[in-house]
């Protein structure tokens, strides 16, 4: 399951600038011949899309693409990599041979933080691959990408991963399940997304309330990444401060992984675990 | 072959005080004491829920007592489980291994977690557990009594001074049973203290220096076979129409101990009263179909002990 992720990532992270450069290609094509009617202002905002696909600008969308797929997929493994622990009894056995429980849970956080590395680093060479592989599908003259602006971006995105990855594991120890870990973390994921976003498009107000959960905070730390993006967000209105941002996210983290091992410690090992 | 524990023979391995466990209302271990100590076999015996398992949870620091204390070669489990652990090899129940891995890699991996000198043991305990064909093979395709295998091997990994086994034949053919008792014969042999939980009763009197019986979580008897089987009690099994006038004719002649079965009666008496038994009944006119002597097993006593109280088994008053 770890390398049929790692390979999902990859392959996904190279489709989608091959399909966004395709779609936005087709309607570049629909406008000029007018297939479609041009709206005005449409067809630079699609030339816009388009140079976002350079390597030059992978730390803009080539990053926010792994976020989106990494942030999913994160929960899914995380809460698999746990959870089977319960389902198989190795839990149980594991602490029947002398480990403790804070270490299993030290451990369990450690090899998850690696493989999200891993995971971070595979999904950012990808992007690079799809830009270099749509960019020369245009016949355009590839600008090479700014190593330092992409290693910036995977460091913040690395960060934005490990409050999903504690939220799942908290998820997975208490219900002793990968799947209501894997089940529950998406519904978590999308919901907060979804509320945030609804919430601050219909009051801006809404934003200092919502800032406080975790989809805004990464929002604020990839965009910050970004740098100047060229296509515009209606969902980035009033996004915390990066500073901010990465404060929140981390006190997250520690609360979900301290919630998970208060109650593996406290919690009565029976079958299973 | 492991190496001999070189310590105190019959030092105390294992000690328990006042042990309670309670779940909500239900009280699963009602102020269990034992003792395991080096070189003896110790049978934990009890029907289904009587406590052994949870027991047994406690004793490794997997389930919280609600009171009382567990101590492994002097160490408090609730305050140093990790350090009395090491000196612990465990199999629990359900034995449970990463399906995904070979046997062999899964006794590697809580090697690693041992430490000391449990990696040089994986190979040595694989070919002692008749496994050492099968060791390359991933967990999942093994059958149940490869899998029992594989846990007693990894009870042994940390060259303990106490085994705790639950079930251990469990899945196991005869052939298999009988190996397991040898290994557990080995292992009292090689002065390590073994808590042995089994449901085969056959299997405790064969091994057990001592049996432990718990009923709804309290000790209800301990002591040697002989001393828990009462020396092997001789008793007759009369097989007899009429129970209840068989049972008032043989109290007159100063049997106490009688106990109604489905097919008559089962009377406690030495084996040489057999003739002035049946001579007393027969002169009332009750003619037994058959006057069988027996001795008593440790089944008998188990399910003496243990089952639920009914109109076919209960004594005659």
């Amino acid at each position: 399951m770890p390398l049929l992720m790692l390979l999902i990532i990859a392959l996904a992270a190279v489709g989608i600038y091959l399909l966004v450069y395709l779609s936005v290609q087709a309607q570049l094509q629909a406008v000029r011949t007018g297939a479609i009617p041009s709206q005005p202002g449409g067809a630079q905002a699609m030339s816009q899309t388009l140079r976002e696909l350079r390597p030059d600008r992978v730390q803009g969308f080539g990053v926010q693409i792994v976020s989106g797929l990494g942030s999913v997929m994160i929960i899914v493994f995380a809460a698999s990599h746990v959870g089977t622990e319960f389902g198989w009894g190795t839990f149980r056995t594991l602490l029947a041979h002398g480990a403790g429980r804070g270490a299993f849970l030290a451990a369990k956080a450690l090899s998850l933080a690696l493989y999200a590395a891993v995971f971070v680093f595979l999904g950012v060479v990808a992007a690079i691959l799809g830009s270099y592989i749509v960019t020369a599908i245009a016949g355009e003259a590839a600008t090479g990408p700014d190593i330092g602006a992409i290693t910036d971006a995977g460091r913040r995105l690395y960060y934005t991963l490990l409050p999903y990855m504690a939220l799942a594991t908290l998820i997975a120890v208490w219900s002793r399940s990968a799947g209501a870990g894997i089940a529950a973390g998406l519904v978590v994921y999308f919901t907060e997304g979804l509320v945030a976003q609804l919430l601050v498009s219909f009051n801006r107000d809404y934003a200092n309330v919502v800032n406080y959960g975790l989809s805004r905070n990464v929002g604020a730390l990839i965009r910050g990444a970004a740098g100047a993006t060229t296509i515009p967000d209606p969902s980035a209105v009033g996004l915390p401060d990066q500073g901010r941002a990465a404060v929140i996210l981390g006190a997250y983290t520690v609360v979900f992984l301290s919630l998970a091992y208060w109650r593996l410690r406290s919690r009565d090992v029976t079958v299973g675990g | 072959m492991l190496a001999a524990v070189a310590v105190q023979p019959h030092e105390v391995v294992l000690r328990t005080k006042g042990l309670v466990k309670r779940f909500g209302s239900i009280t699963a271990v009602d102020g269990l004491d034992l003792e395991v100590r080096r070189g003896e076999v110790v049978g934990l015996l009890g029907p289904n829920g009587a406590g052994k398992s949870t027991t047994i949870g406690m004793v490794l620091g997997l389930i919280t007592p609600t009171a009382g204390t567990a101590e492994v070669l002097g160490r408090d489990v609730r305050v140093r489980r990790e350090d009395a652990l090491t000196g612990v090899g465990a199999m629990l129940e359900v034995t449970s291994f990463y399906p995904y891995l070979s046997g062999r890699d899964n006794l590697t991996a809580i090697a690693i977690l041992r430490g000391g000198g449990a990696l040089a043991r994986v190979d040595p305990l694989l070919t002692r557990l008749g496994l050492a064909q099968r060791g390359g093979s991933k967990f999942r395709t093994y059958s149940l009594g490869m899998r029992q295998r594989l846990g007693i091997a990894s009870t042994l990994l940390a060259d303990p001074a106490l085994v705790i086994l639950d079930e251990p034949a469990n899945g196991l053919d005869p052939a298999g049973q009988r190996e397991i008792r040898e290994l557990i014969k080995e292992l009292a042999a090689e002065n390590r203290g073994v808590l042995l939980a089994s449901h085969l009763l056959y299997e405790v009197e064969q091994v057990c220096d001592r049996v432990l019986v718990i009923k709804t979580g309290k000790l209800i008897a301990s002591g040697t076979i002989a001393e828990v089987t009462r020396g092997g009690a001789s008793y007759f099994e009369i097989v007899v129409g009429d129970k209840a006038r068989a049972a008032q004719i043989l109290r007159g002649l100063g049997v106490k101990d009688i106990r109604e079965t489905p097919t008559g009666l089962d009377v406690v008496a030495d084996p040489e009263r057999g003739a002035e038994l049946n001579r007393a009944l027969a002169s009332s006119g009750l003619y037994a179909s058959a006057i069988i002597p027996r001795a008593s097993s440790l089944e008998d006593v188990f399910m003496e002990l243990t089952e639920p109280e009914s109109p076919s088994a209960s004594p005659t008053s």
